[in-house]
């Protein structure tokens, strides 16, 4: 349910971002996805295929940037190493308590597409930039 | 714009690349905004309640209106998949509450408590509570123009719970253990969990509450009005 609803919102963005730039298809959608948003990267993608299948996009891929979250140390001013899905109480340095930084993203990096009508030896040329 | 060259249907097509950097929760996100600032203008407390179904969340409600409801305006907006049950629990307590009905989503969207705060008219409330879907995974990502979240977890969940789902419990600015009254009954090691909540959230605060028995329930109502009171202080 969860996956879904963010593959919708991700769809929303990335159809915007194409219509920006005229009529197109996706192709690839890359996004960030942090540990901590509790997102299935694989539940994601199964959902965007649910999501495009059929339909204009069909086909395109959804690319997942993983980004673990970070136990800091502020006594030792730094990031302290874990398994993924495990967590530190302690610093395994100085025994002090850990902070969570990191691993909240949720984002749209990129979005690649075809434009209609591209294709063909000619360039369009008309000086668009992203 | 990057172009990467494509084979499609015999020729060479050109996909573009366009970087985006959107924020994906970025409507919702928007609509949390404008929330807050209504919130912030009204001088009303709101708290997003966010715990897995049973926890506790409508019982601790209803013993906070019994606590406070003579002395404070309160009104709930609770989120539920299907039923008007828990609303109606509040209602029958006498103050306004409000059901949204998700059907099948598993967490409340800024937008429809948007909807609700716009069309329900709670005229002028000190305190807001919103009672999330229960689950402790997806309504985490969605902020809903709260002041802050409270986790709930009852002691029959198990303490390996905050390390189980660091995203709720490294967010929550309080986290309410509930039903202490059953401790003797369970094994529940509070002092790991408190460990834990340690380690995720250094500066939340941790609560220990039975509705049946009213232990912990003066206390929490102390934090509320110490909250509302900072929150009517820097609006002067
Ligand atoms: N023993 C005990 N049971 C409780 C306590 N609080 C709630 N319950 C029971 O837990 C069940 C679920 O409570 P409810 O408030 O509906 O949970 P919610 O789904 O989180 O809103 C009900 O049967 C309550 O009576 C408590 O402090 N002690
Ligand atoms: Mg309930
Ligand atoms: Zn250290």
């Amino acid at each position: 349910m969860h996956e879904l609803s963010i593959a919708q919102e991700i769809y929303r963005t990335s159809r915007a971002a194409v219509a920006a730039h005229g009529p197109g298809h996706l192709e690839r959608v890359k996004v960030a996805v942090g540990e901590l948003t509790a997102i299935e990267p694989d539940l994601l993608t199964f959902a965007w295929e649910a999501l495009t299948g059929g339909g204009p996009d069909a086909g395109s891929v959804l690319d997942v940037e993983w980004h673990p979250a970070r136990q800091f140390c502020a006594a030792c001013n730094a990031d302290k190493p874990r398994a993924q899905g495990t967590w530190l109480r302690l610093c395994p340095d100085c025994g002090q308590t850990l902070q969570v930084t990191g691993g909240q993203e949720l984002d749209v990096l990129q979005v690649a597409f075809l434009p209609d009508g591209a294709g063909g030896e000619t360039e369009g040329g008309n000086g668009r930039d992203g | 714009m990057a172009q990467v060259a494509k084979r499609k249907g015999g020729t060479v097509a050109m996909a573009e690349v366009v970087d985006v950097r959107a924020r994906v929760l970025a409507a919702n996100e928007e609509a949390a905004a404008r929330l807050r600032k209504t919130f912030s203008e009204s001088g009303a407390l709101v708290l997003n309640l966010i715990s897995s179904p049973g926890s506790g969340k409508t019982t601790l409600l209803e013993a906070t209106v019994r606590a406070l409801g003579g002395r404070l305006r309160l009104a709930g907006i609770e989120g539920d998949i299907a039923t008007e049950r828990d609303a109606d629990r509040l209602r029958a307590l006498g103050i306004p509450a409000v059901q949204i009905l998700t059907g099948g989503a598993c967490h409340l969207d800024a937008r429809q408590v948007r909807k609700v705060v716009d069309e329900a008219h709670f005229p002028g409330f000190d305190i807001l509570f919103i009672e999330n879907v229960g689950n402790l995974i997806c309504p985490t990502s969605y902020d809903l123009g709260e002041d802050f979240k409270v986790a709930l977890l009852s002691v029959t969940e198990g303490d390996d719970k905050p390390f189980k789902y660091p995203a709720i419990f490294a967010r929550a600015e309080v986290t309410v253990v509930t039903k202490v009254d059953l401790l003797p009954y369970v094994s529940f090691d509070l002092a790991a969990v408190r460990e834990q909540l340690a380690a995720l959230n250094p500066t939340g605060k941790v609560v220990l509450t039975s509705a049946r028995t009213g232990e912990g329930i003066p206390g929490w109502c102390t934090l509320l009005e110490q909250r509302l009171a900072v929150k009517r202080k820097a609006m002067a």
